[in-house]
């Protein structure tokens, strides 16, 4: 084992897993294009390091989300059905796929993640459907199904020092979404945060730290789908995916913790020009074209 | 907080222990498997082993067959949480949500079908 190397996957980790864990999109949105782009990782070992790297982020940052109370639990397993099914079918696809088709979708999937953080806004309560009391949370007033008002849920804000309650909107096309993150998770490894937290706070309402809690939350579970498949096919290199875990403990544990205490989207422009650079990176890459500094 | 949530209070945190304990014995795992691969000069796997060569890597006292078992103990954690949403939703009575965490648990019991066919 080199020890440079080691150390070197180590620190992406970590750096990785902070942002990720910030942004509510998964270490690997940035740890498979740094490993690739500028460690020259096996495309298909830094997916399945990424993957088994995001579950490990996941149990870390999603336990400090649930303690929080931002995590929805009935949502969470709602949307794993067609996300977990996606993502074992974009597993299948990704782990015998040319490289470059999945460089090419890894790099759109980024620069729309970047264009999105940059148009992102905070759902308001008025659209989400503000909820009267803990009866209606429970599924009994308005006269509406159980299914949509039992998912309707509270959280105590501490960024801005009250209770948030919110009901999420739009299931059938939440759902259809989390099937798409799921594929896209399991072709590339990166977990899904980085279209579950846009659509569950553009589309279906949800305000941005329980979309944040609850998809860290189910990254995990969909990660493990990803990385079954991957194991199952020889892509478990456990020299990239040690040092991968260590790292992610150490940045989700830190990530997790600054997410409670800062207002998440001033950063967004600034991290929307890392995810740009990224993205632009692994789409040239697709076509052959390499920047200088990378591999 | 007093909020209408409190009723899957219990239940968030029995997820959160099953993951808190899953990482702990997890991490002592890749803790103790590093350490005796240092120990040891051995160097770790570049491909883990299939299921059924990991427990038998760890009784022979390979370092890399330790750290091949933490992989897959941390991978099954937040399987074993969605078993605790499952017996959660159930004894709580809300059995569409049971259902739904058994549909998860079937899809990604296929996964590791996949891999333990290897």
């Amino acid at each position: 084992m080199d020890a440079e190397l080691f150390l070197g996957y180590g620190l992406v980790a970590a750096v990785a897993a902070v942002l990720g864990s910030m942004l509510g999109l998964g270490g690997g949105v940035f740890l498979v294009p740094i490993l690739t782009l500028f460690f020259g990782v096996d495309q298909k070992v830094a997916i399945g390091a990424s993957a088994v790297a995001v579950v490990t982020n996941s149990i870390v940052g999603s336990s400090v989300h649930l303690r929080s109370r931002f995590t929805n639990l009935r949502l969470a397993m709602l949307l794993q059905v067609t996300t977990a099914a996606g993502a074992t079918a974009g597993a299948l696809f990704g782990v015998g796929a040319d490289p470059r088709i999945v460089s090419a979708v890894f790099g759109g999937v980024l620069l729309y993640a970047a264009i999105s953080m940059l148009i992102r806004r905070e759902a308001k309560s008025a659209p989400s459907a503000p909820v009267a009391g803990s009866a209606a949370l429970a599924g009994e007033l308005d006269g509406e199904s159980a299914a949509p008002s039992t998912l309707a849920a509270a959280f105590h804000d501490p960024a801005i020092g009250r209770d948030v309650r919110y009901r999420p909107r739009r299931l059938p096309l939440g759902l259809g979404i989390s099937a798409g993150a799921g594929v896209i998770s399991g072709m590339l490894g990166v977990g899904g945060g980085v279209v579950m937290v846009p659509a569950m706070n553009l589309v279906m309402a949800v305000p941005l730290k329980a979309a944040v809690g609850t998809s860290a939350f189910m990254v995990g579970i969909t990660s493990v789908a990803t990385a079954f498949v991957f194991y199952s096919q020889g892509e478990i290199n456990p020299t990239v995916v040690v040092p991968a875990i260590i790292g992610v403990f150490v940045g989700g544990q830190f990530g997790s913790r600054l997410t409670r205490r800062l207002r998440v989207q001033r950063l967004a422009a600034v991290f929307s020009v890392l995810l740009f650079y990224l993205g632009l990176s692994l789409l040239l890459q697709a076509f052959g074209v390499t920047l200088p500094g990378q591999r | 907080m007093t909020g209408p949530d409190d009723r899957l209070a219990p239940l968030s945190q029995a997820v959160v222990t099953c993951l808190t304990w899953g990482f702990r014995v997890g991490a002592a795992f890749l803790a103790g498997g590093l350490a005796w691969a240092l120990y040891q000069r051995e160097p770790l796997n570049t491909d883990a082993d299939p299921f059924v060569e990991v427990v038998p890597t760890v009784l022979a006292g390979e370092a890399a067959g330790i750290v091949d078992l933490a992989i897959l103990w941390l991978m099954m954690t937040p399987v074993a949480a969605v078993v605790v949403l499952l017996v959660g939703f159930l004894r709580l009575g809300e059995r569409r949500y049971a259902l739904l965490s058994l549909v998860v648990l079937l899809i990604l019991g296929f996964s590791i079908g996949l891999a333990l066919r290897r």
